[in-house]
């Protein structure tokens, strides 16, 4: 083995380590999803993650992405009415693209393809399936700036990565029936509106981008050992936003 | 992956007519005694602090469900409104589902034959705008399918609710494009809820009334909702509290 790959051997034990940790005590799912994109990108040398719950209405809606940048977003967003993301949500199988500028993906997708074309900084994607029970919840999507394919042991890391993020939001509390799923995935989705509003306020509050709107929401939350979700929701119910806003950013330890 | 479910169709076929919040209560409840495999439904306010309100019920039990709780002061519904997350018993006999609120699960027992139980909140972002409550004189799930149609009907239920709430023309339903706010998608917009939020610390003021704002300068304007929302997240445009 040579030192590069013993090196991410090292960081993938770490990774699973880590995310075991956080299923343990009472957790935060949208917490739990966040650090899985971070973690995607990390692993997978991928430019950009992001993860998409279908609603109870069968829509895509982002609710965590390694860059809370409009852009990635947007892109995650559109998905919703077509991309490699719906399809592999409607297949519940892997949806590769090595390259969205060739003119089968424009034909297949044009508006999404577009939308790639116009951002200029992805080429390729990759979308695994949040599986559960021959179906799909979700998608972990994984953005790449230069075409190409995954190796397949990426693959099977980042689906390995998909499932351990099904497994959080069903087992944020005990699964009981398939009901629970559409319970959890409903809160979930509700929790991510509630960021998106703190986000606005600490944005205004602080004179800050939504990007670090959100990365000073994450490090207070995770320095105080607070829940992501309740956090948020304090800062659109209460005055902590200015305590926020004030927090320290860390490091950031996420490519883009 | 889903198509909509019979519930929710019926909802989003009424369009936004500009009715007031007991309308909007009256069609959801009837849509869901219709769609799905239950007896009766209401909706009701449970706000903790201010007013608790029963919008509307389909019959005397359904009526009942509601009055025992803000009597008891404890209940599936009010687990579902402090908790944002449905409550789905389907058997109110089987006593490790009814642990939260023994109470009401007795008074339920001894006052009507009301077996299984599921509660939806009525959420948007923080704010809980009532629960609707299904119940069924038989025990039972609801099938996957009918559960995800409640849950997307009560969401749907919820942007009906805040548009009554947030309506910047009342009455004057000469098409407002209420559509365009009950179409899900845009409602869904990432846009949409960081404006809100901005907008809130603009004016110091609630999430609810912030969007309220939001969609009262997007009447004025004759413009859509999710443009405001991007001019407000862009800083193109500024809410102050001499606007309007």
């Amino acid at each position: 083995m040579s030192p590069a790959e013993s090196g991410r051997e090292h960081l993938i034990t770490r990774a699973f380590v880590s995310l075991a940790d956080t299923l343990v005590d009472e957790y935060d799912v949208i917490d739990l999803l966040d650090r899985l994109v971070g973690y995607s990108v990390e692993l997978l040398a991928a430019d950009a993650a992001g993860i998409v719950l279908a609603d109870a209405r069968g829509r895509l809606r982002a609710v965590a992405a390694s860059s809370e940048d409009a852009q990635l977003m947007e892109l995650l967003q559109l998905q919703s009415d077509q991309g490699p993301c719906l399809d592999c949500v409607r297949s519940g199988s892997p949806v590769t693209v090595i390259d969205l500028t060739v003119p089968a993906a424009a034909d297949r997708w044009p508006v999404f393809a577009a939308a790639v074309a116009d951002s200029a900084a992805f080429r390729s994607v990759h979308a695994l399936p949040l599986r559960l029970r021959g179906e799909a919840i979700g998608a972990l999507n994984l953005f790449h700036r230069h075409p190409g394919p995954l190796p397949p042991v990426d693959l099977s890391l980042g689906q390995a990565l998909a499932d351990v993020a099904t497994i959080g939001i069903l087992s944020e509390r005990a699964v009981r029936h398939g009901e629970i799923l559409n319970e959890q995935l409903q809160a979930a989705l509700n929790s991510r509106v509630i960021i998106e509003q703190a986000k606005g306020v600490l944005t205004q509050k602080g004179k800050l981008s939504m990007d670090s709107a959100f990365d000073r929401l994450r490090n207070y939350a995770r320095s105080r050992n607070l829940r992501l979700s309740e956090v948020a929701r304090q800062v659109v119910e209460t005055d902590i936003a200015d305590d926020v806003v004030a927090t320290q950013v860390a490091r950031t330890r996420r490519r883009r | 992956m889903a198509e909509l479910g019979t519930v929710t169709q019926a909802l989003l076929a009424g369009g936004d007519d500009g009715v007031d919040a007991h309308a909007v209560a009256e069609r959801i409840c009837r849509a869901c005694v219709t769609g799905l495999d239950v007896d009766g439904a209401v909706i009701s306010i449970l706000t903790a602090t201010v007013s608790r309100e029963t919008l509307w019920a389909t019959d005397p039990t359904a009526e009942l469900l509601e009055e025992l709780q803000f009597t008891l002061n404890e209940g599936a519904c009010m687990q579902a409104a402090t908790t944002g997350t449905p409550v789905l018993i389907a058997d109110l006999h089987h006593n490790s589902n009814t642990q939260r609120w023994p109470i009401f699960a007795a008074a339920l027992a001894e006052q009507t034959d009301v077996r299984a139980l599921f509660a939806f909140p009525l959420q948007w972002g923080t704010m809980n705008l009532g629960v609707l409550d299904l119940y069924r004189k038989t025990p039972g799930r609801l099938s996957t399918a009918q559960c995800r149609d409640a849950i997307s009907a009560s969401e749907t239920g919820a942007l009906m609710l805040l548009g009554v709430r947030t309506d910047p023309c009342h009455k004057d339903a000469d098409g407002d494009g209420g559509g365009s706010w009950l179409d899900h998608a845009p409602s869904s917009r990432a846009e949409i809820h960081q404006a809100t939020g901005i907008v809130l610390a603009q004016l110091g003021v609630s999430a609810a009334q912030a969007l309220a704002r939001m969609r009262g300068y997007a009447f004025v304007e004759q413009r859509l909702l999710i443009d405001v929302a991007r001019d407000v997240v862009s800083r193109r445009l500024q809410f102050t509290e001499e606007m309007g």
